[in-house]
């Protein structure tokens, strides 16, 4: 079978190319829908992930798994440009969640003129990364953690809880603050210990609470 | 759908070449299928017919149809959405509940608007936009492609991986295209799926500072896609003298896409998917007019596009038999000055043409189609020095327009913040 694609990761130092295999992605998607699950997202629900096509090896198994629970989705880019089309879907839309707002995202609210609070006000779980997690809290919304420790995704079921990876696909550890990640099981790309560009807390292997950034 | 031998010049030959006749006997059969359902289900559809005093009874074949059908167009859709309260204005055929994917367009003519899809069993017909083009450049089952794309028409991989393809996952933006090298000389993609103008001069930029050579980058390509606008000369001249092979593509009036063959003559619509017309304006342009014939999920019935095009049905020398379209301009971005038409094309060599503005990032400021005075919001590199590069600027618009032009300088960067760099509006209210 040929691969699936050719993905893009950040290790912190740079971005890193990595192979996909059809069976990881199908195996992810199962992760992928046990996360939804968590978040309460069913049948009847919407869900806008915003991402970067480079980032669709981490996101297609949380399509895919939206899909499959009957959730409608939405996707836009995780840029400064798309924030037009993000405060466009939320005003016609009621999403149950946005998963995947990055920095950027809120900057080019910010150059639109338009408030965190008025934008996403009435959904219910904002999935923020690094950097946006805590300008959305700050707006005095309730923020759950989304992060991409390289290629596993890691999402909190609750604001302010540390998000978790699928632990029987991925193994977090720590050196210092630098979260690592490590395949558990066999992958086109093998991960050992490789760096995220995280920095955060690891607990139990399969959890990260990332340290908050200075806004 | 099995894929084709490999010798196979066609992805899905008979439909490809079918003759004319049975091709618009073909078109009849579907538009038949579609108006009642498009009628009974979707109220745009519904209201503009019911206003024109028209009913699907009413067409029994083609010709009456284009005798008779109302237009609609993308105002049409903005007004239903914001009176309504429907946030798909009035498109919508399904009940919401049986939506997949609400997507959207690129919302560069203004605020985006709202695609419902049904994936698995909402029509679509046979596999037709991208897997034909690409099958027909030559891209092949485990051949790599370059894939340089946004997500918000959603996972255009899937079509590519339904060719057997592998995708090679870029992201639409400059400052990407020194992985886009790095990635095109390591895995040697056939195909590139998409660029524009901004990305080739960025690959240019990045070969010059990393020592790569861009012939050498492109060399495993047998089709590179450029949309979104026109190419810029100066990209254009770039490409060729790298050799890469150009294929040009446009969508049709957010009813499908068109791409050129490899005999580059014409963008093939295929009509199968779509029925397109010529709506005559004034003197001899005419508007792109097109109509849904297998989405029944969001059919849009004789929309136009706002897109000037020129289009024939002759037969192509690639032996598909489906239109070609040549498109010439949007109707939204011509401009009037002191009487002279300008459309963005003709001021886009001279912009370029300054080292400052080689990225071709430019507004045309259009408060009114007539104007007085032709102002120009252009992208520079800082730190060139501003007032030198206004001047240069200015004159090398004078020497293509013969007009004296107000021009206002921003960072690149700030225009490129304005939406996705294949088209940033290149005609802005203000």
């Amino acid at each position: 079978m040929t691969a699936w694609g050719v993905g893009c990761y950040d290790d912190g130092a740079a971005r890193v190319p990595w192979e996909i295999s059809h069976e990881e992605i199908q195996r992810d998607m199962g992760t992928a829908a046990k996360t939804l699950a968590g978040l309460g997202i069913g049948a009847g629900d919407r869900v806008l992930f915003t991402s970067m096509l480079s980032e669709a090896g981490q996101f297609w198994p949380l399509i895919v798994g939206a899909m499959l629970s009957g959730a409608q989705l939405s996707c836009a880019d995780a840029n400064e440009g798309d924030a037009v089309r993000v405060a466009m879907f939320t005003r016609l839309i009621g999403y149950r969640a946005v998963l995947g707002i990055t920095p950027q995202i809120l900057d080019g609210l910010d150059d639109l003129g338009r408030g965190y609070a008025d934008v996403f006000a009435g959904v219910p779980v904002l999935g923020a990364r690094p950097g946006a997690y805590e300008r959305l809290r700050d707006a005095g919304l309730s923020p759950h953690w989304f992060v991409l420790c390289g290629p596993a995704v890691a999402v909190a079921t609750a604001p302010g809880e540390a998000a978790r990876v699928g632990g029987d696909e991925w193994e977090l550890a720590s050196d210092g603050d630098r979260v690592l990640v490590t395949n558990r099981r066999d992958r086109a790309t093998t991960f050992d210990r490789a760096p995220t560009g995280v920095r955060g807390q690891v607990s139990d292997g399969t959890a990260v609470l990332p340290f908050e950034r200075e806004q | 759908m099995n894929l084709p031998p490999v010798t196979s010049p066609y992805y899905d030959e008979e439909y490809e070449t079918m003759p004319r006749a049975q091709l618009e006997a073909l078109q009849e059969e579907l538009l038949l299928e579609m108006l009642p359902h498009a009628y009974e289900h979707g109220a745009l559809v519904h209201e503009t017919w019911d206003a024109a005093g028209v009913h699907p009874r009413d067409i029994k074949t083609l010709d009456d149809f284009r005798e008779l059908a109302p237009y609609i167009d993308k105002d049409a859709i903005r007004r239903f959405r914001d009176e309504r309260g429907d946030p798909y204005g009035g498109l919508s055929t399904v009940a919401p509940a049986e939506l997949t994917a609400i997507m959207s367009t690129s919302g560069t003519t203004g605020d985006p608007t709202l695609v419902p899809e049904k994936w698995g069993g909402g029509g679509g017909g046979r596999p037709a936009v991208i897997t034909r083009d690409f099958w027909g450049m030559g891209v092949r089952p485990g051949d790599h492609v370059a894939l340089v794309l946004f997500t918000f028409r959603g996972p255009t991989y899937g079509l590519f991986q339904s060719l057997g393809t592998i995708p090679v996952l870029v992201d639409f933006d400059p400052s990407e295209m020194a992985r886009f090298c790095e990635l095109s000389l390591r895995y040697r993609p056939t195909g590139l799926y998409n660029f524009g103008s901004v990305l080739i001069n960025a690959v240019r930029d990045v070969c010059d500072a990393r020592g790569f050579d861009p012939s050498d980058v492109f060399s495993s390509y047998k089709g590179v896609v450029f949309a979104g606008e026109p190419l810029s000369p100066r990209a254009r001249r770039l490409a060729e003298e790298w050799g890469v092979e150009l294929y040009e593509h446009t969508g049709v009036g957010d009813v499908t896409a068109a791409f050129e063959c490899p005999q580059h003559d014409g963008l093939h619509i295929w009509e199968d998917t779509a029925f397109v017309e010529e709506l005559e304006l004034d003197g001899d342009r005419r508007e792109l007019v097109a109509t849904a014939l297998v989405n029944r999920t969001a059919p849009l019935i004789r929309y136009r596009s706002d897109d000037i095009v020129r289009i024939t049905r002759d037969p192509c020398a690639c032996g598909r038999t489906h239109a070609r379209m040549w498109p010439v301009g949007r109707k939204g971005d011509e401009i009037v000055v002191q009487g002279k038409t300008i459309l963005p094309i003709d001021v886009w060599s001279a912009v370029e043409s300054v080292d400052a503005c080689a990225m071709g990032l430019f507004q045309v400021i259009r408060s009114a189609r007539e104007v007085d005075v032709l102002r120009l919001r252009v992208g520079y590199a800082p730190p060139a020095i501003e007032s030198s590069v206004r001047d240069e600027v200015a004159a090398a618009v004078f020497d293509a327009t013969g007009i004296v032009a107000e021009i206002e300088l921003v960072p690149n960067a700030a225009l490129l913040r304005l939406g996705p760099p294949h088209k940033i509006p290149r005609v802005a209210k203000r």
